[in-house]
C-alpha cells in the first residue's frame, strides 16, 4: 500500500480526534498536583483544550501528567500505571522534580532523578511548580506533536 | 512547672535517674532512663496532677558516636502544659519499650522513628517501615547512612545527569577547577 493523499487525510482525521480529546489520568504526586488541579478548575479551564476529563483509571486515560516528586517507592508504581494505559499514550513530565530530580538532585537518596528513567516522556514542563499557564503550554505543545504523527502510514506503509 | 515536676518524679521513682535539661531560651527537656520510660510515661499520663493526655510527636535524632535520642512531646489539654520527654539509647542496639498502650497515637510515630533511625520499640503491635519501601536497606536519618547505588534496578545517582561540573556554582568558567568526570 502506498502513502497517498487519502492516507494523509485519514491520518489527519485521527490526529484531530486524538489531540482534541486527551484524557489525562487523575494522578498527582506532590505540590505540582495542586497546580494541575488549578489548571483543571474554572479559572484556567483545561476543558477548553479538550483535555479536562480527568479519568480515575489508567485504562481509560491517554495522557499521564507526572505532577510531582517521583520517589523510588512510587517509581515502580508509575511504571505499572503507565503499562496499564492503552495505546496511544503520552506522558508530560511536570515540574523540576519529575524532570530531573529538582531540589533532590544532589542529596535525594529516595528520589528518582527524572521520570524519564522509567517511562518515555513526550513533553517536559519546567518550573517549581509550573504555573497553570505553563502546563497549558505543555499540553498545547503535546497537541502540536500529536498533530504531526502518522499512525496509519506507520502501521501499513513499508519502506516509504 | 519543671522543678515541681522533677521533684515529684524523683519522689515517685527514687531509683530512676531523671535529669532536667533546663533552658532559658527554647524548651526544657526531661531526660529519663530508657528502662523506666514506660512507667514514667504512665505516671505522667494517669496522675491527675500532670495529666498529659496527648502525645503530640515522637521524634528521633542521631548523636554519633554513642547515642540515638528519642523525644516524646507530651501535652496536657486540661492543664494547658507541654513537656519534652527524652530517652538516650545506645547507638548499636537502640531499644525502648513502646508507649502504644498508653497513647495509640504513638503507633505511626514509632513506626516512622523505626523507619528513619532503626529504633526498636518493644511491644509495638505492628513495627514495620512506614515511609520507605518494605525492602529498603539502612536507616536514612542516621549520620553514617550511605545512599544506595540503585534500588530495584533504578540508578539513584546517574552520573550523566548530575552535572558535576556545575556543582561548584560560580566557578564553572574558571580554569582552576578540574573536571574529572567524563560525560558520555
Amino acid at each position: 500500500m502506498q502513502d497517498s493523499v487519502v492516507l494523509v487525510k485519514v491520518d489527519d482525521f485521527f490526529n484531530w480526534g486524538r489531540k482534541n480529546s486527551l484524557w489525562p489520568m487523575t494522578f498527582g504526586l506532590a505540590c505540582c498536583a495542586i497546580e494541575m488541579m488549578a489548571t483543571g478548575a474554572a479559572k484556567y479551564d483545561l476543558e477548553r483544550f479538550g483535555c479536562g476529563a480527568f479519568m480515575a483509571t489508567p485504562r481509560r486515560a491517554d495522557l499521564m501528567i507526572v505532577a510531582g516528586t517521583v520517589t523510588l517507592k512510587m517509581a515502580t508504581r508509575i511504571k505499572v500505571l503507565y503499562e496499564q494505559m492503552a495505546s496511544p499514550k503520552y506522558v508530560i513530565s511536570m515540574g523540576s522534580c519529575s524532570n530531573k530530580g529538582g531540589p533532590y538532585w544532589q542529596h535525594g537518596y529516595h528520589v528518582l532523578k527524572g521520570v524519564d528513567e522509567i517511562v518515555p516522556v513526550d513533553v517536559y514542563v519546567p518550573g517549581c511548580p509550573p504555573r497553570p499557564e505553563a502546563l497549558i503550554e505543555g499540553i498545547m505543545t503535546l497537541q502540536k506533536k500529536i498533530a504531526t504523527e502518522r499512525p496509519l502510514r506507520d502501521k501499513w506503509v513499508k519502506h516509504v | 512547672m519543671f522543678d515541681e515536676l522533677l521533684s515529684d518524679l524523683k519522689a515517685k521513682f527514687p531509683s530512676v535517674s531523671i535529669e532536667l535539661d533546663k533552658r532559658e531560651v527554647g524548651d526544657s527537656v526531661l531526660i529519663v532512663d530508657a528502662a523506666s520510660l514506660f512507667e514514667v510515661s504512665q505516671y505522667l499520663k494517669e496522675s491527675t496532677r500532670w495529666d498529659f493526655n496527648v502525645l503530640q510527636v515522637i521524634t528521633g535524632h542521631d548523636l554519633p558516636p554513642d547515642f540515638i535520642a528519642v523525644t516524646y512531646i507530651l501535652a496536657s489539654y486540661r492543664q494547658n502544659s507541654e513537656l519534652l520527654l527524652r530517652v538516650k539509647l545506645g547507638r548499636q542496639n537502640p531499644k525502648v519499650k513502646s508507649v502504644v498502650p498508653l497513647w495509640p497515637a504513638a503507633n505511626f510515630q514509632e513506626r516512622e522513628c523505626y523507619d528513619m533511625l532503626g529504633v526498636q520499640f518493644e511491644g509495638h503491635p505492628d513495627l514495620r517501615r512506614i515511609l520507605c519501601p518494605e525492602d529498603w536497606e539502612g536507616f536514612p536519618l542516621r549520620k553514617d547512612y550511605k545512599a544506595a547505588e540503585s534500588y530495584n534496578g533504578m540508578e539513584i545517582y546517574p552520573q550523566e545527569k548530575l552535572n558535576l561540573a556545575d556543582r561548584q556554582f560560580g566557578k564553572k568558567g574558571q580554569k582552576s577547577v578540574e573536571v574529572t568526570e567524563t560525560v558520555e
